[in-house]
């Protein structure tokens, strides 16, 4: 019996010696470090589907080091939104910088993404109010709409915000991704007697000055070196 | 993997609510109007068997007996003309004001309050007279015009 043991112990050990002296084999896979240039597909798709909304988002990274990748977005936007008692219109461009962390362990040879990223952003745009209608109660003097088309220019904001999306390489060197982000405004100038309610790049301002973001992404990496 | 998509659910569920859709902020005020007597100017007086109504429209108050009443002002004009009867006759009070929009929310867009609010003509079959208590017709929190009567 005691003998017997012994003969596993000694057997197995040898058996774990060999896989590892077979794992120290496998040969390095060089992974492939580059720009990566994409589009936002959302904005054209949103604005064929509205008429209120047009823009565009370029972005770009760069893989800097093993997981770590420097991130950012350019973008325009153009939309009137429509609410109960007022109608406004909203222009301007905006830039975002920032870091995304690749948390997905890829088998080898893979290069698809589970990322988590932060952002600094910074919009400049106007406000145009188009119409709106006092707020009355009841329907003894019915208000009628006013048309001011007052546009407030060279208002600013700035935001923070943190994202998490995926990247999958569908093609050779061409990602389709997608990504959730949240937003919190850092500081904004008003428009005097309005409020920002909807910033380019930071979208749809909430209550709280909050925000989000869904962005589907078409990107195409342009390798520079491997290591 | 799993972990990933729970998260992202629930920021989702955080996120997904919209406080900021239904309107609860006070929108344009109405004009508050108390009664007093006309010999003891301190102490409030009903006034009994009142219609009250603008010009050209109908009642807002019908056969009621109150002390205050509370009427909206016309906010397409700088002038409203109220009629106000009651057992001894009917009265007829002009008011003259201007308007101010004010921003309150996305949901609640803007509401107009009323300065300067002045009594451009009134009669004075039943009412004794009429004094302004407060010019400026920002919320409903106090009586903004006093009749004795």
């Amino acid at each position: 019996m005691n003998r017997k043991l012994i003969y596993i112990f000694i057997t197995s050990f040898f058996i774990s010696l060999n896989i590892q002296a077979q794992e120290n084999d496998t040969l390095k896979v060089k992974e492939k470090y580059g720009l990566r240039l994409g589009i936002d597909l959302s904005k054209p798709i949103n604005a064929l589907l509205d008429k209120n909304i047009s823009g565009f988002e370029i972005q770009g990274d760069f893989r800097v080091y093993k997981n770590y990748y420097i991130a950012a977005e350019l973008g325009y936007d153009d939309k009137t939104t429509d609410e109960d008692y007022l109608n406004f219109t909203t222009q301007g461009s905006y830039i975002k910088v920032g870091v995304n962390y690749n948390a997905y362990k890829n088998w080898k040879g893979m290069n698809n993404e589970v990322f988590v990223g932060v952002r600094y952003g910074l919009g400049f745009f106007s406000q145009t109010l188009n119409s709106y209608t006092p707020n009355v109660s009841g329907t003894y003097f019915i208000p009628a709409t006013t048309e001011p088309n007052t546009k407030f220019e060279n208002l600013t904001a700035q935001w923070a915000e943190f994202i998490f999306g995926i990247k999958v390489e569908t093609l050779k060197n061409f990602y389709l991704g997608a990504s959730v982000s949240l937003k919190s405004i850092i500081n904004t100038k008003e428009p005097e007697n309005f409020k920002n309610l909807y910033i380019p790049g930071f979208n749809r301002v909430y209550l709280n000055n909050t925000g989000v973001g869904f962005n589907y992404t078409l990107s195409y990496l342009i390798p520079l070196f491997k290591k | 993997m799993k972990k990933y998509v729970i998260a992202l659910i629930v920021l989702l569920a955080i996120f997904g609510c919209e406080k900021d859709d239904i309107c609860i902020e006070a929108n344009t005020p109405n004009l508050i109007i108390r009664f007093y007597d006309a010999a003891n100017p301190t102490q409030l007086k009903q006034v009994t068997n009142m219609y009250v109504w603008a010009l050209n429209k109908d009642s807002i108050y019908q056969n009621v007996a109150l002390d205050s009443i509370v009427i909206p002002l016309d906010i397409n004009a700088n002038t409203t003309t109220y009629f106000i009867s009651s057992d001894l006759g009917e009265d007829e009070i002009e008011l003259n004001y201007t308007k101010k929009d004010i921003f309150v929310s996305r949901s609640c867009g803007y509401k107009t309050i009323f300065e300067n609010l002045q009594v451009a003509n009134n009669t004075v079959n039943w009412i004794n007279s009429i004094s302004i208590n407060n010019s400026t017709i920002e919320d409903e929190s106090k009586a903004h015009l006093h009749i004795y009567h």
